[in-house]
């Protein structure tokens, strides 16, 4: 109903691109410690992971919204590949519609076909959800500038190219450290990385990321050091909409599992499906579910139509209710599944952290809460 | 090279199939209606043509209802440059020389060079519509090719056979169908699929085709489906109970399965 034709024809040539490769792809690379580089350069080659990006730099001339379904339909066939989140929706987005031409022609036709991969580092040990801490400081030398700095949880710096990373700037009249994006090669000199072990199982690892007086050129700042924090805005309202698209995926795939199972499995005289017990949490998971996907459709539409303030609103509790809805799905799904919910056969288990972390990143649900009783309800600031 | 690509809206092969009671005819109404996989095939390998060939031009064209438009819609996302729809209210019923007579009274007014088919429909599976249409039209027909190869206007195709291939050349204009051995089709680019709106696609009846309506349809079959019924229950299996001859006689099922 909301979604018109070309959108659909998207979803399902999506779907039918992941459904080649299948849910056994992913899990045994992302249990062998590989990568889906042949499904990444697929869709990249079809256009799928730069449908938001305009004609002129080799994207579809699409939305947010374009790109949320491809990150969704992935998923749902068994594929959610979490640097779509990073390197198109947000990295793309920030150089696009801050960069000068100049950076929009060298970097974006590359992350438009998916041949280049930025990550993003905003987070550091002592900034997590309080990214007013935020310590990375850039200097100038001349024209360059000289960055230093430590990151942590910073997805895919193995795979990528070069990390988008927000640091600040001293505004040379009064002193204070504003919030500015600079591009990073991943090779750069005082550039180090080092993987941290979580129970994860994904094909895209995470790092800690050391930045030691590593020296760019003056292009290496994205847009306007004046403009840094809505740059920071630009970027973090695509990436909650694809949070949500993700989670959701993520949610059907395991409701399409456990639907097929309730509908096979018979432990009594009837399938277990025919059972309330079972029926019921599955169909309260989907109705979720498909609110989910609703309010991620009506923040995708409003970030397409520029209204950045009420996209962003919107985009919070899209991503909030997608984490709320992915675990219980998943959970649900568990249930349905006995003692095969908890195999490697059935891969379900392994959901359940991979959906648990859309409560945990990129913005934690409590701030989230936060966010919405102070700017939506009025509330007083809790903290 | 002028190539038209004939492309069929069928219920997904994937799913439950039905056949109505009223009238015998499969229910499409309820059923999740794609394109006929061969067809995508068919359809690949003209656009194959098509990039190799520089100035050759892809149609498709599609007799069925107004449903069939979404089916265009899917075949234009992956790269041709238009489409003819044939459209008609007395088309339903229509047998397989009815089908033949429309699509051939289609075909002369588009003249193509070179006619792509898929070798069956998954919904009817009866081979025969590719050597009808050439007979009427009075061109070659190439059928079962698992490999086209176009060199001017020389068609070679390897022919599938249950044993092997054989070679087959002719000129054009010829029809060649083609089984789903010949290539992979390429799934539409997003870019393919916005353009897929705006691609032109005509639409056609049977009085613009000069086709009477008493030769399509329910009035022109000269073929009825009398009855139906549901496929049998699977029968039990074989059992070879390992006697020191099994390995023998699992050769033997498989032989006399055709498998080996
Ligand atoms: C797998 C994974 C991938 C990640 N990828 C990236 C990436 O690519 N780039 C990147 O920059 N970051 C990334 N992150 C980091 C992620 O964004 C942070 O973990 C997240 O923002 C939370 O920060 P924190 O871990 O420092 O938690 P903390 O800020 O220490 O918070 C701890 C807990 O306290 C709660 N809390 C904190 N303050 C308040 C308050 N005022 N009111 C109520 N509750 C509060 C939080 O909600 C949380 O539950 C990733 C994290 C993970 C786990």
């Amino acid at each position: 109903m909301l979604e018109g034709e070309e959108r659909q024809a998207l979803r399902k040539a999506v779907r039918q691109l992941a459904g080649k490769y299948g849910r056994e792809y992913f899990m045994s690379r992302a249990r062998a410690g590989g990568k889906t580089t042949e499904l990444w350069r697929e869709a990249g080659q079809l256009g799928y992971l730069g449908v938001h990006i305009p004609e002129e730099y080799g994207g579809g001339g699409g939305g947010i919204g374009d790109l949320a379904a491809v990150c969704e339909e992935l998923a749902t066939a068994g594929s959610p590949l979490a640097m779509i989140v990073v390197s198109p929706a947000i990295c793309a987005t920030v150089i696009h519609r801050f960069g000068t031409d100049e950076q929009k022609g060298k970097w974006l036709p590359g992350l438009t076909d998916g041949s280049l991969i930025f990550s993003f580092a905003i987070t550091e040990p002592d900034a997590g959800s309080n990214s007013h801490r935020l310590t990375t400081t850039a200097r100038r030398d001349g024209d360059d500038w000289v960055l230093n700095g430590r990151k942590t949880y910073i997805t895919g710096v193995d795979e990528a190219h070069a990390v988008l990373v927000v640091g600040r700037t001293e505004d040379a009249r009064t002193g204070k450290l504003k919030p500015a994006l600079f591009v990073v090669p991943t090779t750069a000199p005082g550039i180090a990385y080092t993987r941290i072990e979580t129970d994860l199982i994904a094909p895209e690892k995470q790092f800690a990321l050391f930045i030691d007086e590593v020296r760019l050129p003056g292009e290496a700042l994205v847009g306007d050091e004046d403009a840094g924090l809505m740059q920071l805005f630009a970027g973090l309202n695509p990436e909650r909409i694809m949070a949500a698209a993700f989670a959701t995926g993520m949610a059907r795939y395991a409701l399409g599992r456990a639907i097929e199972y309730a509908k096979t499995r018979q432990v009594w005289d009837v399938p277990i499906g025919g059972h309330q017990a079972i029926s019921h949490p599955l169909a309260i998971a989907h109705i979720n579910v498909e609110l989910v996907r609703l309010m991620t459709q009506k923040a995708a539409h409003l970030y397409d139509h520029g209204e950045d303030y009420e996209a962003g609103e919107a985009a919070n509790m899209a991503k909030y209710a997608a984490g709320e809805a992915a675990v219980a799905a998943i959970d649900a799904a568990i249930q349905t599944h006995g003692g095969n919910g908890l195999s490697t056969e059935y891969g379900l288990a392994a959901m359940l952290a991979a959906a648990r972390l859309i409560r945990i990143a990129p913005v934690s649900r409590e701030m989230i809460l936060n966010f919405v009783a102070q700017n939506t309800l009025g509330l007083p600031r809790s903290y | 090279m002028k190539i038209v690509v004939l492309v069929k809206q069928v219920p997904d092969s994937g799913a439950e199939r039905n056949l109505r009671a009223e009238d015998n005819t499969v229910d499409r109404a309820s059923a999740n209606n794609v394109i006929n996989e061969m067809d995508e095939y068919a359809l690949e390998e003209a656009l194959r043509i098509q990039e190799a060939h520089g100035g050759s031009t892809v149609t498709v064209l599609t007799m069925g209802p107004e449903r069939a438009t979404e089916s265009i819609r899917k075949a234009l996302s992956m790269g041709p440059d238009g489409a003819v729809h044939v459209l008609d209210d007395a088309l339903s019923g229509t047998d397989a020389l009815g089908t033949s007579k429309v699509l051939a009274a289609a075909l002369k007014r588009l003249e193509p060079d070179l006619v792509l088919c898929g070798a069956e429909s998954t919904d009817a599976r009866g081979q025969v519509l590719p050597h009808m249409l050439a007979e009427r039209l009075g061109v070659a027909a190439l059928t079962g090719a698992r490999k086209l190869t176009v060199d001017g206007s020389q068609l070679t195709i390897e022919r599938q056979t249950e044993e092997g291939y054989e070679v087959v050349t002719a000129a054009t204009p010829a029809i060649v169908s083609v089984w789903d051995t010949i290539n992979e089709p390429r799934y539409p680019s997003f870019k393919g699929i916005m353009a897929a709106k705006k691609k032109p696609v005509e639409t056609l009846t049977l009085a613009d085709l000069g086709v009477s309506a008493d030769e399509a349809g329910w009035a022109g079959a000269l073929t009825t489906v009398a009855s139906h019924a549901k496929r049998p229950p699977r029968s039990a299996g074989v059992k070879v109970t390992d006697d020191g001859e099994g390995g023998t006689k699992l050769v033997e099922f498989l032989v006399s399965e055709k498998f080996v």
